[in-house]
């Protein structure tokens, strides 16, 4: 499968401390790639590095073959990449259809055709109903749809999910995989950062395990779990 | 846009009216087309894009001594003068936010207040350039079709129009795109930058339009006061009353600019006449309340609440 997104020995450092330690990912087409690890892993940091609100200290980031590393975050956006935020940030102010139209207006300047598209993806994230409620009015379940909404509504080819699961109850939580699994078949590569193990149990073909920057271990989710390395540095050693 | 159509006839026709049914107010009406023209256009970078900016009569002292110097060095005529104007302005405003947008918050405003002192320093003292601290006059001025610009009837109509153009550019921004990349700016960059939208470029060009129509303004005033001083053009306290003009009425917000321009400059105006030496106690009193219990403008919050009772009853139906 051909591959969208390629990042070699990206590494991020603040100060004395390296978040990011020359760690290596690739993600192919219809791929959904897990990045998890304990808190203060760098998955966040990483992730901010891959869509450009970082920079990297060293290493290179490729986005369909061409290097992207020092590309802003709008220009990567541009170029069909898609990101929620960890804290859902929608434009608080304006209504749940303007949250939308703001994304969509990039690929349809007119405001007529913008509106009938971010309609469309309104609908698709069960959000219709809402449309002409203001952002800040939202529950959380509803503001991370938001989040889904406007990252799709750029109609990106890849895609970057900051722990939206978190914090959803169970019913909300099914239909949050449902529906990023949907996305993978609809043709989206998609690379996620998530805690609920049951999420990246069911959706991910890969997963990569971070701990203190380093990549510790790759493979198959069920596989990854199992793995000593893993759980020692989830659980620590005696 | 249906409704603000409808605003922008009705201030057409209240507007033409105005100097039959008190012609003796004509300084007046003057004075307030002029600010809201000058709050709208503010608003565009410290409203819709969130930009506070606290050097806007930099621009006004701009175009005002672009009319004077052009008509009496250069014999130039009042409209090519303003043309020019606009081109200086948005260059400046260009050349400014290249240098500071880089700043966020108070530090973008505190630089505005800056870039306003330059200019104010170097009209002061460049004689040369600007005549200095005694100023510039306007002794003549063109007669275009037998229209006599001395008179504050032709003034008055031409604050009038660019009391529309201005309110009407904005009322065609809000809905599209440009509209929205500025709410998004305002709101937050980096929603704005996953969107796509670089929000460097977003906001030189709110800077370069909302300096570039000011400047048109400030033409039409400098004719209004022919007789320019530096220091009451490039005045900290003039940039001070547009912004809070603004705020006051509702930032980002089409019509708020304009009602706050309206209420202060009316007010200003009674409170002068009916309380003397206390009219600037209860001038202070008036926008300490308004900041007090409508902390987003008087249209602000008129607004918010529209938009909630509008998805109250279509969520009910």
């Amino acid at each position: 499968m051909p591959e969208v997104l390629r990042a070699e020995r990206l590494t991020v450092r603040f100060g004395g401390v390296t978040a990011v330690d020359h760690v290596d990912l690739k993600l192919a087409d219809r791929d959904i790639l897990g990045l998890i690890g304990p808190n203060g892993a760098g998955k966040t940091t990483l992730f901010n590095a891959l869509t450009g609100f970082v920079r990297p200290d060293e290493g290179t980031v490729f986005m369909f073959g061409r290097e992207v590393t020092h590309l802003a975050p709008f220009q990567r956006a541009r170029d069909g990449m898609g990101r929620t935020f960890q804290t859902d940030r929608p434009f608080e102010e304006l209504t749940v259809l303007e949250n939308v139209l703001i994304p969509t207006f990039l690929k349809h300047p007119s405001r007529r055709s913008a509106e009938h598209i971010a309609r469309g993806v309104l609908d698709e994230v069960g959000l219709s109903d809402r449309a002409d409620q203001p952002a800040m009015d939202l529950n959380l379940a509803r503001r991370r749809r938001l989040e889904l909404a406007r990252a799709l509504a750029i109609e990106p080819r890849i895609l970057f999910l900051d722990e939206i699961m978190a914090g959803l109850n169970p019913p909300a939580l099914r239909e949050m995989i449902a529906f990023v699994r949907k996305l993978r078949e609809k043709g989206l590569a998609i690379l996620m950062v998530e805690h609920i193990m049951e999420a990246i149990i069911e959706l991910c073909d890969h997963v990569i395990v971070l701990a203190n920057g380093e990549k510790i271990a790759e493979g198959a989710p069920q596989q990854v779990v199992a793995d000593s390395r893993v759980v020692e540095a989830y659980l620590g050693t005696d | 846009m249906n409704t603000n159509l409808f605003g922008l006839a009705l201030l057409l026709v209240i507007g033409l009216a105005y100097p039959f049914v008190l012609p003796g107010y004509l300084t007046v009406g003057i004075t307030m087309l002029l600010f809201i023209g000058w709050a709208t256009s503010w608003d565009i970078l410290g409203g819709w894009a969130g930009q506070v900016s606290l050097g806007h009569s930099f621009f006004v002292g701009l175009g005002a001594y672009f009319v004077a110097l052009g008509q009496s060095r250069y014999g130039l005529a009042p409209w090519w003068s303003i043309m020019l104007a606009i081109l200086a302005a948005a260059a400046l405003a260009y050349v400014w936010g290249r240098i500071t947008f880089g700043l966020r918050g108070p530090y973008f405003a505190l630089s505005t207040i800056a870039f306003a002192e330059i200019f104010r320093l170097i009209a002061i003292n460049e004689k040369w350039l600007t005549g200095g601290a005694t100023g510039v006059f306007i002794a003549s001025l063109p007669e275009p079709f037998g229209i006599d610009l001395f008179s504050r009837w032709t003034q008055y109509y031409l604050a009038l129009a660019f009391a529309l153009i201005t309110v009407g550019i904005v009322a065609l921004i809000s809905t599209r795109r440009f509209g929205y990349q500025l709410r998004a700016v305002r709101e937050d960059e980096n929603s704005a930058m996953a969107s796509g939208i670089d929000p460097t470029a977003v906001k030189l060009k709110a800077f370069m339009l909302s300096g570039a129509l000011t400047a048109v303004g400030g033409g039409i005033y400098g004719i209004f006061l022919s007789f320019l001083e530096p220091h009451v053009l490039f005045y900290l306290l003039l940039s001070v009353q547009i912004a809070l003009t603004a705020i006051i009425g509702g930032r980002g917000t089409v019509w708020g600019p304009a009602a706050g321009a309206v209420l202060l400059i009316l007010s200003g105006e009674v409170f002068r006449t009916t309380f003397a030496q206390a009219n600037l106690l209860i001038y202070g009193m008036l926008i300490l309340a308004i900041v007090l219990f409508l902390p987003r403008g008087i249209l602000g919050e008129v607004s918010r609440r529209l938009v909630r009772r509008r998805y109250a009853r279509s969520a009910k139906s």
